[in-house]
């Protein structure tokens, strides 16, 4: 047979057939009885040429029997090798192959009672016939069912001679043993009687090489972590924190802002966490120095001063009404921000914030609580671009602010006067400003100076500098540092525009708090709410499921609508 | 039905034509004004393209009002609104606070005159009837 087949062009089925008569080295004795099987096979029909083999295995299972008859199946395979597919090529290598073969006959073979000696080839045979798509297997107890069963009943009747076996085998050693194969194989051969899966449970390896790079965000734990921080949170939070600060009460579930990135904004996270707690700490002993809180004010009002109205310079009306209600929305805006954080560590800097902060923290607690954070950061959200992380930018540009308005007046005197054309005589809202600004001092002075003078840029960058660098990635290629610093200054820029924007729509209505209201307004007027994409429609395609239950109002049973509304 | 939406369609545009005509001709006026003070010519693109443009945002200023008009919860546009729209531009929001303050004056004078003036009205009729009062008391 592979004579004649060299002659021709290498098909596929001409080089199955060589690998069958290449095949298992073995058993030498098969080859020669598998060409004699063949000439057999020539002759006779195939059920005529099974019911032989079938009688032979009733013989006793002899093994040579067994072989025999394997290899008459191999036989009957090679002898119509002409007619026959590349298809049944494969099983009748797959029969008689067995260079892989997981089973390790002995270990199999000691475990299987003594009248069912099976030999390994047997074995192998039959573990290539779950390959050939069998029904179901008939645990027979005897084999003479199977007998006058038609079709491959020869092979089946094998096969369930051998699940005999293995079944025997199953209740004798109910675990595995530390032949992983015997396992898989019992196993698989319970599976593989219907399906053509691989006997030996091969895991795809693409599924276990893949890393798991990305922290998958659990919002059920993080939501039930803030309503028990909420819960617990004021009599901890306090300890840590000025007395004067306000606990962060009624906190609905922060908005967790969802990204295309989680895992970069979680590690950011918490090195923002991380960093601002020593950031906040850090303003704070400075605020409370004696001297400082004089300059303090003096900055403010200088600074306030500057920014009274008659400047044409954009950046002036950025920080137009004055550095006090930037502080409220800003300081607001970092409540916010923080509750999105997932530690409950970030409540206390929250409060260490909000005691730092002191104006916006001590007037108008309730105010900033007021704030659907959810409903709140969403529309800090949608105010920006499409770009996801946009979001983040927002609050976290926010909670930049906070840090900066709080942060040394030296700082920010060169900051915000560099950007002003010149002083303006000071209007009512300098000493507006300066007022709450004298209680802040005073209720900066308790706070222990828990870390000694910080490098005063990190509270203002730290923010920005990570929207920096998602700028830096999605740019896509190299950037220059000056380039990515005028990003930050550009998106500070922004945010404190928009913030402004927010406190005077605020304004506008009358109230002293920013409410979805104004949120809406300002997405309104950045175009990305219209007539006919509503502020829900935008939920709905930005946010994941989650946030969108807790922002759009859904009745429920009983006559109730969540969120409340 | 559709011949009248039709209709109404095109004599809407008309009238928008003819509005954006009329801004096209007080910005040409304008420009021609500026460019005796610089002594500097405006092209007709340049002139047109600022009607054009000026024409787009009168649109959406008036939506803006309209909003911010919805967000004070009130129906009517008001003074507070035109400010809120102008607080961008410094120069601007200082003109128009400026002008509305004018403008409250000028209400306030008339209501003040308005008040004299009656309470003259009900003095003069006061007196008669005292004097008559007097008189027949005397």
């Amino acid at each position: 047979m592979a004579d004649h087949s060299t002659h021709r062009e290498p098909t596929p089925r001409t080089l199955l057939r060589r690998v069958l008569d290449t095949a298992d080295p073995r058993t030498p004795r098969r080859r020669r009885s598998a060409r004699v099987g063949a000439q057999r096979a020539l002759l006779e029909t195939p059920s005529s040429r099974r019911l032989r083999s079938q009688t032979k295995m009733t013989a006793g299972g002899n093994p040579h029997g067994t072989k025999s008859s394997g290899r008459l199946v191999h036989a009957q395979a090679s002898g119509h090798l002409e007619e026959q597919t590349p298809r049944t090529l494969l099983k009748n290598i797959l029969l008689t192959a067995p260079e892989s073969s997981i089973l390790k006959p002995k270990s199999v073979v000691k475990p299987v009672p003594a009248p069912q000696v099976v030999p390994p080839s047997r074995r192998e045979s039959s573990r290539g016939s779950p390959e050939l798509q069998l029904p179901e297997p008939e645990p027979p107890t005897t084999l003479v069912p199977a007998l006058l069963a038609p079709g491959r009943r020869k092979q089946r009747l094998r096969l369930s001679v051998f699940q005999q076996g293995v079944d025997q085998e199953l209740p004798v050693s109910q675990e595995p043993r530390g032949n992983a194969d015997a396992s898989s194989l019992t196993s698989s051969l319970n599976l593989t009687f219907a399906t053509p899966l691989q006997p030996q449970s091969v895991q795809r390896p693409g599924l276990a090489r893949r890393p798991a790079t990305r922290r998958a965000v659990d919002l059920g734990a993080f939501l039930q972590d803030l309503r028990d921080t909420s819960l617990a949170s004021p009599n901890i939070v306090l300890e840590e924190t000025q007395p004067f600060s306000q606990p962060l009460v009624g906190r609905s579930p922060g908005m967790r802002l969802s990204l295309p990135l989680p895992s970069h904004m979680r590690a950011k996270d918490t090195e923002r966490a991380t960093s601002r707690k020593t950031r906040s700490s850090g303003p704070a002993p400075r605020n409370s120095s004696p001297g400082k809180p004089a300059q303090f004010l003096a900055g403010k009002a200088e600074e306030v001063n500057a920014l009274a109205l008659g400047f044409p310079n954009t950046s002036s009306s950025i920080s137009g009404p004055g550095v006090e209600p930037l502080q409220d929305g800003v300081g607001e805006e970092a409540e916010k921000r923080m509750e999105e954080e997932e530690k409950g560590l970030s409540l206390s800097e929250v409060k260490e914030a909000t005691g730092a902060r002191g104006p916006s923290g001590v007037e108008e607690p309730e105010g900033y609580m007021e704030v659907t954070e959810a409903e709140g950061s969403l529309g800090a959200v949608e105010a920006e671009e499409p770009e996801g992380s946009s979001e983040d930018e927002e609050t976290s540009g926010r909670t930049a602010s906070p840090e900066l308005v709080s942060s040394t007046p030296e700082f920010l005197q060169p900051k915000q006067l560099h950007q002003l054309l010149e002083p303006a005589p000071p209007p009512g809202a300098a000493i507006l400003s300066s007022e709450p600004l004298e209680p802040v001092s005073a209720r900066l002075h308790p706070r222990p100076r828990a870390i000694g003078p910080r490098p005063r840029q990190d509270p203002y960058k730290t923010g920005l500098s990570h929207y920096a660098k998602l700028f830096s990635f999605y740019a896509k290629m190299p950037m220059e540092k000056k380039a990515l610093e005028i990003v930050e200054k550009c998106l500070d820029k922004y945010f404190r525009h928009l913030c402004d924007d927010l406190e005077a729509f605020a304004a506008h209505a009358g109230r002293r708090t920013i409410k979805p209201e104004d949120l809406e307004l300002l997405m309104r007027r950045q175009g990305l709410v219209t007539d006919q994409v509503s502020l829900h429609v935008l939920v709905e395609r930005n946010l994941p499921l989650e946030y969108r239950q807790l922002l759009i109002p859904c009745a429920f049973s009983g006559n109730s609508v969540f969120p409340a509304q | 039905m559709e011949e009248e939406a039709e209709a109404e369609e095109q004599q809407r545009f008309s009238y928008q034509q003819r509005l954006k005509a009329a801004v096209h001709y007080t910005v040409g006026c304008l420009c021609e004004e500026v460019a005796l003070d610089k002594e500097m010519q405006f092209s007709k693109q340049t002139i047109a393209a600022i009607s054009e443009m000026t024409f787009r945002q009168c649109e959406n200023f008036a939506k803006d009002l309209e909003m911010f008009a919805r967000h004070a919860k009130r129906s009517t546009i008001n003074t507070e609104d035109v400010k809120l729209l102008a607080r961008r531009s410094n120069s601007l929001l200082k003109y128009i606070t400026e002008k509305s303050e004018e403008i409250a004056q000028i209400n306030l004078e008339r209501k003040t005159k308005k008040k004299k003036k009656l309470e003259d009205e009900n003095k003069n009729l006061n007196e008669p009837s005292e004097a008559g009062a007097d008189e027949s008391e005397s």
